[in-house]
């Protein structure tokens, strides 16, 4: 059975249900791909999502297909095929190098493979965008819709009325499905117009043609008489031709250059947003696409933006109040000299989900109360609003419980002047709409209705952006405020803009220094590779359009005023037994620096194996040095920035910053081993040197200070040996008792011994016995060898003499046959003789295989004894 | 009751109405849970070990029984010894250990592999030795320089000594345990199986304060470097009487592996720069003839042309050696290649054709190696990067779904189809799980950074120990840098620094102070190096030609390794 086992094997467990039978997705856990290619004749949009059972990326997805596929099981066929087990038809006609893959068909359409996040919300998105490849835009505000979007847009304008079905446009249809192939995260939609009067306004005359929109540049109209006019052409040319302003990075989690290509470009805006797709508006979007449009918009006469404008002046009767066209009138600029005095402020909110944030505009309103005539402010000054605010902050806890959609204004005297007042009117609105109301060079309109509503004379308030970090910001704001408009162009320092979704890339922010704590995920960043710097926005300052273009404003002047962002490690765990410091960014200048210590700081990094193998070096030495003098810390380099003067390329790495002369910070040489001596003779060498002074009174204090340290070391020291000398006795008498356990083992050897010998005695006895007997035994074998031989000879005789008589006898027959008649008597006598040679010759072989038997008796008998011995 | 009834249906309808969720990748993976998962994983299998195949060496898990393979010492008892402290289990550790010291004997006449033995035996008892004292077991006086776990493994190692005495030093592949090397045994060993013994056999040396092991040890590896390829490779296997090399594909896979790893190891260990200046020189060479967007291939020795173009399982423990050196990002780039072969097929074949993209013939199968995942622990304590945590994620499901059996875990014979067979090798338990398990448990003693440490009094003076920087032997038992500094060698340091600290309180500073170089060429040379202050300097000038840095010490990470997660890359600016 031994070797049977060996060859035992076992064939793989025999696949079984991968999705729960109540699971809208129809499991095919045997791999039947026939019966899944007859599936989708069933149905127009068929999902398959091929899968390995034992692959954990097909684990994790599986919950996020089911949460798509209750969502649109009504509309869409979702078909798990197992794709892994060896007998299958699907593994046995399809070769994937990975798994989970997902293939999605529009009626024969297809495969299209979905490339983008395993997240259900990402994976719905694009399945609604196969179902719907082609947006049906029916009205002028819809193009304007489809069009002021972030994402670039292809329109084709077909006229349906000729005939049923336009020339062209299946193509087109097929081409809007084909970009899906292309281009897995759909930035590009396809939409198309059927209404002559809605084509006019992208100068669309002809059925057939086909538009693709462009915000910075001229949008273009597909060229049918250079290219033919196929869905992969077209494909191809709105691809080659989109712009991008402002792009999303969705790295797919293999290896991929995706950021190395774009941050090598040069400097890059890294905006992260929380982002659901399936959201029927992304206000802060918007805005950052507005910040985006603007910096980019390097030539402002352009064909495509009055046209837009126009379209959106002639519309605007027809939008209501409603909050999504609200920013189609704001689009008109003013000066900012004209600005009143006025500035949105934003209140707290109360919990970070909420959607919605009180919004007050706050005034300074010299209309009511007395006004001194001689006061005159032209302008809104610097210092009016930031009374204004810090007013207004008092007061806040009023303005606080408003929830309502109807403004609310109150008037409140001003801090510091008895002449001015203030209104604040304020109201509630959703997250969104925050976007139009701070951008910058809008028109607060449907407020500015609501103010004279409300019977306030002062109905020319307009909004400029307010930002909480006021020190920084509105000083510079009237000098940049005007000039983010094609800055891009206008600087050397140019920005790729990026969009990250924080849901799903929120560690690269980590990664830049984005706080962990944080509820909101919005961060924003600078990253420069060529430089090796990054520049961080304030987390504090929430993230809007107007904070990013002073972001933006501020990292293109000449003499930035933005600093290197230095990332720093907050979950420092400190030292339970308190032996070495660990200095962070934070705390680097004031543990080094700002310390009346000697500081020895070794530089590290967790990972690095010539670092950990010297932990114990460090602790050692930091418990001999004195603390109250010496301080032995550690940073790690990987998660602690450093300013350059003070960053090391090599770890590890020692310096020593002597107390009092902490600039002149020395290196411990690579070249010499890091081992207490050679560190204890480091630190000697270059720390500061007293001998020198004559001794005063002070010196004599320090003298006795320094003999204490050196009582409490050698007590330290005494203590340290006399635990020695306790581990030493402890060693002894361990020592001890293996010595006597080892003496009663010899003595208990030497015992052994005798027996032994003893045995051996007996042995050897036994064995001169046997041997004596072998002897003998040899000897009566000689015997029985030389009878034998005597035996032998004898019937040799008795042959030769045999043999004689032979020829005597032939000698004597033929003398008989002369005479035969005569001698007959003497024949009988002859025969006789015959008889008697044969008993002779038995008796020989009989002797023979006595002989034989002998010699094996004796051979069994020496082997017995052998062993024996 | 009633109240649960009411709320029942309330909270249903507050789930429906939940914004659709983020997705698996946003929510990140449930750590502990998969942390549980692994420890589920060692239980299922160390229990069956005990219960069907105690005292053989391995498991055979189809049919539920034991066989000796590598000797006859329940190898995977001894393997998985520290995986059970790793694990927080004190109190089997403890049993095991008074198991082993009744039940295991090394007087048999069995023939066992010298390098097997060392690795697996040897450094299992040394790592058990040393860790015994964190796991409770009440330790003798002299400890950690004497010990019972540390006695058997000093005998296990004297048995392997007689393969040493070669004309070269190079040992021969096979010993036998009672007779020593049988007459007419193969000449022929494999370059790893001559290079895989500083970690286990300096390290006894400096616990015992005999030099015999320490000294045969780094005679080998020197043998070996002397006998590398002009263009500086070294082959697959070498005759250690002729030191002729009988098979010349150079690579960093089977054969081989582990003679790196154990330079890099050594180096780091003994802060010995002699090690890693060979390491740095065949890593040079290596990236020169078998690198190929950032895979491995094998080449021939001499001439550097490509022999197969062959990415191996055992190859995967590559990038973790590299980011112990620092070089983080290449070990990454290679580390995301590796990653997609286990995509592939749930497990590493033993043989990959890259150009074809599937196995090879013959060598199909993935005895649940651990490389892969040695290397995602390492990357991980580097780079915290989420991708790591995923390997570790399809390492469990694919483990748990295709080679779970009742009795215990089945070597995966084809993974084309995922037949099974019948054996649970001993780094099963020693290795994959134990690298799984720290994968997932980022707090564990063993990832200390320095922060804990431990004081021990030793007849030799006082010890720090337990300070982090466990440097692993190729069979993942964990040796302590400290405890090398710990005994016998130590007295003459300690006077030295005895006479410093008295300097430090004496008003004058009398002396001048120099400095004490590395030694270049092995401790012995130490004391032949002249102490004044111009042998400093003349060194500093001589050691400037050569290189700008110290060989022992890591680059620091560049800027753009903070984005690079989630499968990103970058490439240089050079």
């Amino acid at each position: 059975s031994c070797s049977r086992a060996k060859d035992v094997t076992m064939p793989a467990k025999l696949p079984v249900n991968f999705f729960s039978t109540k699971s809208p997705v129809i499991d095919l856990f045997r791999g039947q791909l026939d019966y899944a290619d007859q599936l989708r004749q069933d149905s127009e949009i068929v999902l398959y999502f091929f899968y390995a059972p034992w692959c954990g990326q097909s684990i994790a997805a599986r919950e996020e297909i089911e949460h798509v596929a209750s969502r649109l099981s009504d509309q869409v066929l979702f078909v798990a095929v197992n794709c892994w087990w060896n007998q299958g038809k699907c593994r046995k006609q399809k070769h994937f190098f990975y798994f989970p893959v997902i293939h999605l068909y529009h009626r024969s359409f297809g495969p299209i493979e979905y490339k983008g996040p395993m997240s259900a919300v990402y994976i719905e998105k694009f399945v609604r965008r196969v179902m719907t490849p082609l947006l049906y835009i029916s009205s002028r505000s819809k193009l304007l819709d489809f069009l002021s979007n972030y994402e670039p847009g292809v329109v084709g304008f077909f006229e349906f009325n000729a005939s049923p079905q336009p020339p062209g446009y299946l193509t087109f249809f097929t081409s809007a499905l084909h970009s899906l192939k292309k281009d897995y995260l759909g930035t590009i939609r396809f939409g198309v117009v059927t209404d002559k009067r809605v084509a006019e306004e992208i100068s669309l005359v002809h059925s057939g043609s086909v538009y693709l929109h462009r915000h910075a540049n001229t949008s273009l109209v597909y060229p049918k008489d250079i290219m033919n006019f196929t869905a992969e052409n077209i494909c191809k040319w709105a691809l080659e031709n989109r712009e991008m302003l402002v792009r999303w990075l969705r790295p797919h989690g293999g290896k991929s250059l995706l950021l190395n290509n774009e941050l090598k470009k040069g400097p890059a805006l890294l905006i992260f947003i929380p982002y659901n797709p399936l959201a029927e508006i992304h206000p802060l979007l918007d805005e950052i696409t507005k910040v985006a449009l603007e910096y980019h918009k390097c030539n402002k006469s352009q064909a495509a933006e009055p046209d837009l404008q126009h379209l959106g002046d002639s519309d605007s009767p027809a939008f209501g109040s409603s909050v999504t066209d609200a920013r189609l009138k704001f689009s008109e600029t003013f000066p900012i000299a004209k600005y009143p005095c006025c500035n949105t402020v934003v209140l707290p909110q109360w919990h970070s989900i909420s959607r919605t944030h009180n919004v007050c505009e706050l005034c300074v309103n010299q209309t009511l109360g007395v006004k001194p005539n001689k006061v005159h402010v032209p302008h809104c000054n610097f210092l009016e609003i930031e009374a204004a605010l810090d007013s207004f902050y008092l007061q806040e806890h009023t303005f606080f419980q408003v929830i309502s959609n109807t403004i609310e204004c109150s008037n409140f005297l001003s801090f510091y002047s008895p002449f001015s007042y203030y209104t604040a009117c304020c109201r509630t609105v959703n997250r969104h709409f925050l976007s139009f109301i701070s951008s910058e060079k809008t028109i607060f309109q449907t407020p500015k209705v609501a103010f004279s509503s409300h019977g306030k004379k002062d109905n020319t308030q307009f909004s400029i952006p307010h930002i909480e970090d006021r020190n920084c910001f509105i000083p510079d704001l009237n000098i940049s405020s005007t000039n983010i408009t094609g800055l891009s162009c206008r600087t050397n320092k140019t920005l790729n803009l990026y969009l990250l979704d924080s849901n799903l890339f929120w560690i690269y922010a980590e990664r830049l220094g984005a706080s962990r704590s944080t509820h909101l995920k919005e961060f924003a960043a600078i990253v420069d590779l060529k430089e090796e710097v990054h520049y961080v926005l304030d987390q504090n300052q929430s993230l809007v359009g107007p904070t990013l273009e002073n972001f933006i404003k501020n990292f293109s002047v000449l003499y930035s005023p933005l600093k290197r962002h230095l990332v720093d490690d907050p979950s420092v765990h400190f030292h339970e037994q308190h032996v070495l410091t660990e200095v962070t960014t934070n705390t680097f200048h004031q543990t080094v620096f700002l310390s009346a210590k000697n500081v020895l700081l070794l530089y590290y990094a967790q990972w690095c194996g010539f670092c950990a193998s010297l932990n114990h070096i460090f602790i050692q030495l930091a418990r001999l040095l004195p603390p109250d003098s010496f301080t032995v810390a550690r940073i790690d380099v990987t998660r602690n920035d450093l300013p350059w003067e003070f960053m090391t390329d090599r770890l590890p790495t020692i310096l020593f910053f002597p107390h009092q002369r902490k600039e002149q910070s020395v290196k411990f040489p690579e070249d010499f081993s890091v081992n207490l001596p050679n560190l204890l003779k480091f630190i000697l060498r270059h720390s500061s040197l007293s001998s020198s002074e004559p001794c005063t009174k002070e010196c004599l204090h320090k003298e006795s200070v320094l003999q204490q340290g050196h009582i409490s070391h050698l007590e330290r020291e005494i203590q340290k040996l006399r635990s020695e000398i306790g581990a030493l006795h402890q060693a002894h008498d361990q020592l001890e008792a293996q010595l006597s356990e080892a003496r009663r083992e010899e003595q208990r050897l030497q015992q052994q011994k005798h027996t032994l010998e003893k045995q051996h005695k007996t042995l050897q006895l036994h064995s001169e016995q046997l041997q004596a007997i072998y002897d003998q035994k040899n000897q009566e074998l000689l015997e029985m060898a030389e009878k034998l031989q005597e035996l032998a000879d004898a019937s040799e005789n008795l042959l030769k003499e045999n043999a004689l008589l032979r020829i005597l006898v032939a000698s004597r027959g033929g003398k008989l046959q002369s005479t035969d008649k005569v001698k007959e008597p003497l024949q009988s006598e002859l025969t006789l003789s015959e008889d008697n040679d044969v008993s002779l010759s038995t008796a020989t072989a009989a002797s023979e295989e006595k002989r034989i038997d002998n010699i094996d008796t004796i051979e069994t008998e020496h082997s017995s004894g052998n062993r024996t011995e | 009751a009633v109240m649960q009834r009411f709320l029942g249906p309330l909270l249903c309808l507050w789930a429906l109405r939940l914004p659709a969720g983020t997705g698996a990748a946003a929510r990140g993976l449930d750590v502990a849970s998969y942390r549980e998962r692994v420890r589920a994983m060692f239980y299922h299998a160390y229990e069956h070990y005990l219960e069907s195949a105690f005292p053989y060496d391995e498991l055979r898990p189809l049919t539920c029984d034991g066989q000796d393979t590598w000797g006859s010492f329940s190898l995977t008892l001894i393997d998985a010894l520290d995986t059970l402290l790793i694990l927080g289990n004190v109190s089997e550790f403890q049993r095991v250990v008074n198991v082993l010291q009744e039940g295991v004997d090394f007087d048999i006449d069995v023939n066992a592999s010298v390098f097997e033995t060392n690795i697996r035996v040897v450094g299992g008892l040394l790592s058990a030795h040393l860790l015994s004292r964190k796991a409770g077991v009440e330790v003798e006086a002299g400890w950690p320089c004497s010990g019972p776990l540390l006695r058997m493994a000093e005998e296990a190692a004297r048995k392997l000594l007689p393969a040493f005495q070669t004309p070269t030093g190079m040992p021969y592949g096979t010993v036998n345990l009672l007779h020593g090397v049988n007459p007419g045994e193969t000449p022929v060993t494999c370059t790893a199986g001559i290079g895989t013994f500083i970690v286990e056999f300096a390290t006894l040396s400096h616990l015992t304060g005999d030099p015999v092991f320490e000294d045969v040890a780094r005679k080998a590896l020197k043998a070996l470097w002397k006998n590398r390829s002009d263009i500086g490779l070294v082959g697959n296997h070498i005759d250690v009487i002729t030191a002729k090399w009988v098979a010349q594909d150079a690579g960093i896979g089977a054969g081989v592996d582990s003679y790196f790893e154990y330079l890099v190891k050594g180096a780091i260990l003994l802060q010995d720069k002699e090690l890693m200046s060979m390491f740095l020189e065949y890593n040079k060479a290596i990236k020169n003839y078998t690198k190929f967007d950032d895979w491995y291939l094998w080449v021939q020795m001499y001439k550097g042309t490509v022999s197969m173009p062959v990415f191996q399982s055992l190859e995967a423990y590559w990038p973790g050696l590299q980011s112990l050196i620092g070089d983080v990002d290449n070990a990454m780039r290679t580390f995301l290649n590796y990653y997609t072969v286990w995509k592939q097929f749930g497990g590493l074949p033993e043989f990959y054709n890259i150009p074809q993209g599937y196995t090879v013939d013959k060598r199909e199968g993935y005895p649940l190696r651990p490389e892969l995942i040695e290397s995602a622990m390492y990357l991980y304590r580097a780079t915290r990067d989420p991708t790591l945590l995923e390997l570790g994620r399809d390492a469990v499901e694919s483990i748990e779904k295709i080679s779970k059996v009742d009795c215990g875990f089945a070597t995966i014979k084809d993974l084309r189809d995922h037949r099974l067979d019948n054996r649970m090798e001993s780094f099963f338990l020693a290795e994959t799980v134990k690298y799984l398990y720290l994968l997932f448990d980022p707090d564990n003693f063993i990832h200390n950074d320095g922060s804990d440490f431990d004081v021990v009094v030793t007849p030799y003076g006082e010890c720090v120990l337990n300070a982090g920087g466990y440097i692993f032997n190729t069979e993942a038992h964990p040796i302590d840098p400290a405890a090398l500094h710990c005994c016998r060698k130590r007295k003459e340091e300690q006077w030295e620094v005895e006479d410093l600290m008295r300097e430090f309180y004496s008003r004058k500073k009398t002396k001048k102070f120099t400095l004490k170089r590395a030694p270049d060429h092995g401790e012995g040379e130490n004391a032949k190096e002249p102490e004044d202050a111009s042998s400093e300097k003349a060194g500093e000038k001589r050691n400037s030609k050569k290189r700008s840095h110290s060989l022992l010490s890591c680059p620091s990470q560049s800027f753009n390794s903070k984005l690079a997660v989630l499968g990103q890359v970058f490439l240089d600016n050079t």
